[in-house]
């Protein structure tokens, strides 16, 4: 994926959890020209604010200078996240889906944000960082209903 | 050259509040703001107090709540196997459809019971009675 597309000013925060609301607003107002519903355009910023959130929670080697960065991109086919950290590497793919009839019958908690971001997004993609790339991608899509 | 949005900023927008009230089968407890990986251990931690200092039943009202992550959905699961043990239950009320749509995206109708609003909850507890 080329950075060009990336036409909105990025977003850079310190990894601390106070700075969620910056992340869903600097989405919301992303999403305020195109013709996604609102409850779609909730979903994204539900989704970008777990994927955010389970980075800050986990990336323990993350230190507090150690900015994450969002960028968003939007096209006529689809809407584009991309979350950028150099924390450890954490592939959520990789994660297993929770069975929630198990869950509910076990009353687990935890663990439902990346359950909650595939639900809402088309396409979550991972890209380590590289000797060419020193940060981890994280890239979240969404299809436009009219462009499906 | 390449501009960034940074957080300069620090005051919050996105606050959350909990007040509760006392009625004669359930604690009510009332969700205001934003309910996030942020705030979700203030949420916990007020819980628990009104829980172990209040009645059985709990009915949540969610009418002032404007958002909802799984970290608010978690504080849910902390509580509702021991509450149940008590022979109490959390009632949740009065969601917004975008709050509603979090619960509905997992299922959690499977073991909350989900009410319009604060009242249905409540005549459902006294025809529980």
């Amino acid at each position: 994926m080329s950075n060009d597309i990336y036409d909105i000013v990025p977003l850079r925060i310190s990894p601390l959890t106070h700075n969620l609301e910056l992340v869903r607003s600097y989405i919301a107002r992303a999403m305020t020209s195109t013709l996604l519903t609102s409850g779609e355009q909730h979903g994204i910023v539900l989704a970008v604010d777990e994927a955010c959130a389970n980075l800050m929670a986990h990336a323990v080697s993350m230190q507090p200078s150690h900015d994450i960065e969002v960028r968003v991109a939007v096209t006529p086919q689809d809407i584009v996240i991309e979350i950028r950290d150099v924390s450890e590497a954490f592939d959520p793919r990789t994660v297993e889906q929770p069975d929630m009839a198990v869950y509910f019958r076990e009353m687990r908690s935890g663990g439902l944000g990346i359950a909650l971001i595939r639900r809402v997004m088309d396409t979550i993609d991972y890209l380590p960082a590289s000797s060419e790339t020193p940060f981890n991608r994280l890239i979240l899509r969404k299809r436009h209903r009219s462009a499906s | 050259m390449l501009r960034f949005i940074t957080t300069t900023r620090t005051a919050r927008v996105n606050t959350f509040t909990i007040t509760h009230t006392h009625h004669d089968r359930a604690e009510i407890v009332h969700l205001h703001g934003y309910l996030d990986a942020h705030t979700a251990s203030q949420f916990e931690r007020d819980l628990r107090v009104i829980i172990e200092q209040g009645d059985a039943h709990v009915i949540v009202d969610f009418e002032h709540l404007d958002y909802i992550s799984s970290a608010g959905l978690g504080v849910f699961m902390v509580f509702i196997e021991d509450i149940r043990k008590q022979g109490g239950d959390i009632l949740l009320a009065a969601m917004r459809d975008n709050v509603f749509s979090v619960f509905d995206l997992l299922g959690f109708q499977v073991l909350f019971r989900i009410f319009p609003t604060v009242d249905e909850a409540m005549a459902a507890l006294s025809n529980n009675a």
